[in-house]
């Protein structure tokens, strides 16, 4: 059965009965407690995803890899990162593989990116939360808003101390101030809640003084009471 | 898109401006409690400037349904509607425009602009399961309350920042499950009455999981934009039965797939789980354990959901119907007063209610995303077919790098969260 379902696997495509692969989602979590079946399937998986299979089942084969993808994914995932069509699947498995290489393929390709790819990989490194900061506080002057944006948010999902450096010295950009200003909040937080009450309290003064709005204003000002 | 700022208070303060202002005051702070029932509309029209500013977003289904309800409040000047169906959106213009026989209401297709608009105090939104963060944070960004239909959530990342949302910006942020109140009142005050005694444990039953969707590339009609119906969603070619907004959780609706929405579990979770956790009381709480049993022989596995008080609710646990409640009847336990709505007209008027007066609605944030926290531990122990342990301070599985990768979904570009 599992044989056959992946000889329907190299030609799925939407349309097909998707009952062909339920061999495949059933090896998948059978076989936790087997490694070597599991790394067999992994395997297998990968030489989909590198033939020319449709989108469809690349597509299907980025969503087992989420669920037991390893380092050995993480080479041909990323040649996935440039590609329009699949670079969101290839971060749907990186960005919850726990093992640092998906990490450094995220960072590797955020130096090559551009546009909306670059906005989707920056997101991810925000979401997996432990980059440096430094990685992404260029892109808070990056001309393209929609990458600057990005960075923002994703420094403020990481919430380090640096992070929080990062945004408060970045330079004023009218067009994203509210989303700097969120930003900022979201380490300060973070912080707070980690024991930096001292970095923090700063990053909520600072707010209220120079807040872009009331709003933000008013939510620093809850912000500082909480430290 | 531009970023606007937002309204500033000018000196003489209108009914509007004061619920923009009390948002701003601090959970920590007490608020003026005391507002004449006349000021708030109540017993008497309201005048159109000073009713809550409305837009709603996703307006099918059941946002066709929530639309009705806030249109029908004398407290909301309804005056935007946004949906990604341009014959959507135009009908719902319509009917606004027809209610208050005049054409101001402004029709969009993407909620970012509706929610720049500076002079709307709130939003309810209704899309599918897999937009609900991403509008409900952005809407607090902007300063909006917000009534967000239920399953307010899609995976358990994106709780967590609701709720972060929702205070760090001092919104009024409900979620959207009647049921839970209006549906199992007899069992709640049962309960709550002492009748039971202790209160032991809980049953919950709803069906199907949801699935993936394989379904064939069709056209995409007119006026419909496919991407954005996406949004944050795997690309997909668009066929009508992947999006329709109907309520099978089987076949042939968003409802059933698992890009969009957790199926049952999660659709009906929402309100059955909620109702169970109001019953046995520990809406204000998570599970720290998820026991999966798949007894030999047995149809259907099920689950126990342990919480650090002791309480259980269980999932299908054989023997039981939904809602039924286990109990020592001889531990007696004095009555205790049962929250409900605040205002009138259900769980819009609480919400409206809420907008006003600042008040946190009866199906806050907090307590809905503990609700749908439920529905997605419940999810991922019968995917993984085996039982889980669950940190809900740090919001992990601790030591289980197997089901921590099921606490989120990478979002397509350039959507972020």
């Amino acid at each position: 059965m599992l044989e056959q379902a992946f000889d329907a696997l190299k030609t799925y495509d939407w349309g097909v009965d998707r009952n062909v692969l339920n061999p495949i989602d059933e090896a998948v979590v059978k076989t936790r407690d087997d490694p070597a079946a599991r790394k067999d399937i992994e395997s297998r998986l990968l030489a989909v995803l590198q033939s020319n299979a449709p989108r469809d089942a690349k597509d299907y084969v980025c969503r087992q890899l989420r669920t037991i993808g390893t380092a050995a994914s993480v080479s041909v995932l990323e040649q996935l990162l440039a590609d329009a069509d699949l670079s969101h699947m290839a971060r749907y498995a990186l960005e919850r593989i726990p093992e640092p290489q998906a990490g450094q393929a995220l960072e590797r390709q955020l130096r090559k990116l551009t546009g909306n790819l670059k906005v989707g990989v920056i997101s991810s490194i925000g979401t997996r939360g432990q980059a440096p900061a430094g990685l992404l506080r260029p892109l808070l002057k990056d001309p393209d808003d929609a990458i600057a944006r990005a960075a923002a948010v994703a420094l403020g999902r990481i919430g380090s101390v640096d992070a929080n450096k990062a945004l408060a010295s970045a330079p004023p950009r009218p067009a994203l101030v509210t989303v700097f200003a969120d930003a900022s909040m979201s380490c300060a937080e973070k912080l707070l809640a980690a024991g930096h009450a001292k970095e923090a309290k700063a990053t909520y003064e600072r707010l209220l003084k120079n807040g872009p709005s009331e709003l933000v204003r008013q939510a620093a000002e809850r912000g500082l009471k909480a430290c | 898109m531009e970023e606007k700022r937002l309204r500033r208070f000018p000196s003489r303060t209108s009914r509007r401006e004061f619920i923009k202002a009390a948002g701003l005051v601090s959970a920590a702070v007490a608020l003026p409690t005391f507002i004449p029932a006349s000021a708030l509309g109540r017993g008497a029209a309201v005048a159109p400037s000073e009713r809550i500013r409305l837009g709603g977003i996703g307006l099918g289904n059941q946002g066709g349904s929530d639309f009705g309800g806030f249109l029908g409040s004398a407290d909301v000047q309804y005056v935007a509607v946004c949906d990604v169906r341009k014959n959507v959106r135009d009908s719902k213009k319509a009917q606004v425009d027809e209610h208050y026989k005049s054409k101001d209401c402004a029709a969009y297709n993407d909620f970012r602009e509706l929610l720049a608009r500076e002079d709307i105090d709130a939003v309810h939104v209704a899309t599918p399961d897999h937009w609900h963060a991403l509008i409900v944070t952005e809407a607090c960004r902007y300063g909006k309350d917000v009534f967000c239909q239920k399953p307010e959530t899609l995976t358990l990342r994106e709780g967590p920042l609701m709720v972060e949302y929702g205070r760090r910006y001092g919104r009024v942020v409900s979620g959207g499950s009647q049921r839970v109140l209006e549906d199992y009142r007899g069992t709640v005050d049962m309960c709550w009455g002492g009748k039971l005694g202790q209160v032991l444990s809980i049953n919950v039953q709803t069906s199907n999981l949801s699935h993936a969707c394989n379904l064939p590339p069709e056209p995409v009609p007119e006026g419909f934009d496919w991407e954005m119906w996406l949004g944050p969603a795997p690309w997909a070619p668009y066929n009508a039965k992947r999006c329709d907004g109907n309520f099978s959780t089987v076949e042939n609706s968003w409802r059933s797939y698992w890009d969009y929405s957790g199926g049952e579990i999660t659709d009906w979770g929402a309100h059955h789980f909620g109702g169970a956790t109001f019953a046995v009381d520990v809406r204000e709480l998570q599970p720290q354990e998820v026991i999966y049993y798949a007894p030999e022989g047995s149809q259907r596995a099920h689950l126990e959901f342990v919480y650090p008080n002791g309480m259980r609710i269980t999932h299908w646990k054989p023997g039981k119907a939904n809602m039924e409640v286990d109990s020592n009847e001889h531990e007696t336990r004095a009555p205790k007063p049962v929250p409900g709505y605040k205002g009138k007209g259900g769980i819009i008027g609480d919400f409206l209610y809420c907008v006003r007066t600042r008040e946190k609605p009866f199906r806050d944030i907090e307590l809905a995303v503990n609700t749908m926290c439920l529905c997605h531990l419940g999810t991922i122990a019968y995917r993984l077919q085996r039982s889980l342990k669950w940190d809900a301070a740090k919001q992990t599985f601790p030591g289980d790098t197997e089901a921590s990768r099921f606490i989120d979904r990478a979002r397509r570009q350039p959507w972020q969260l």
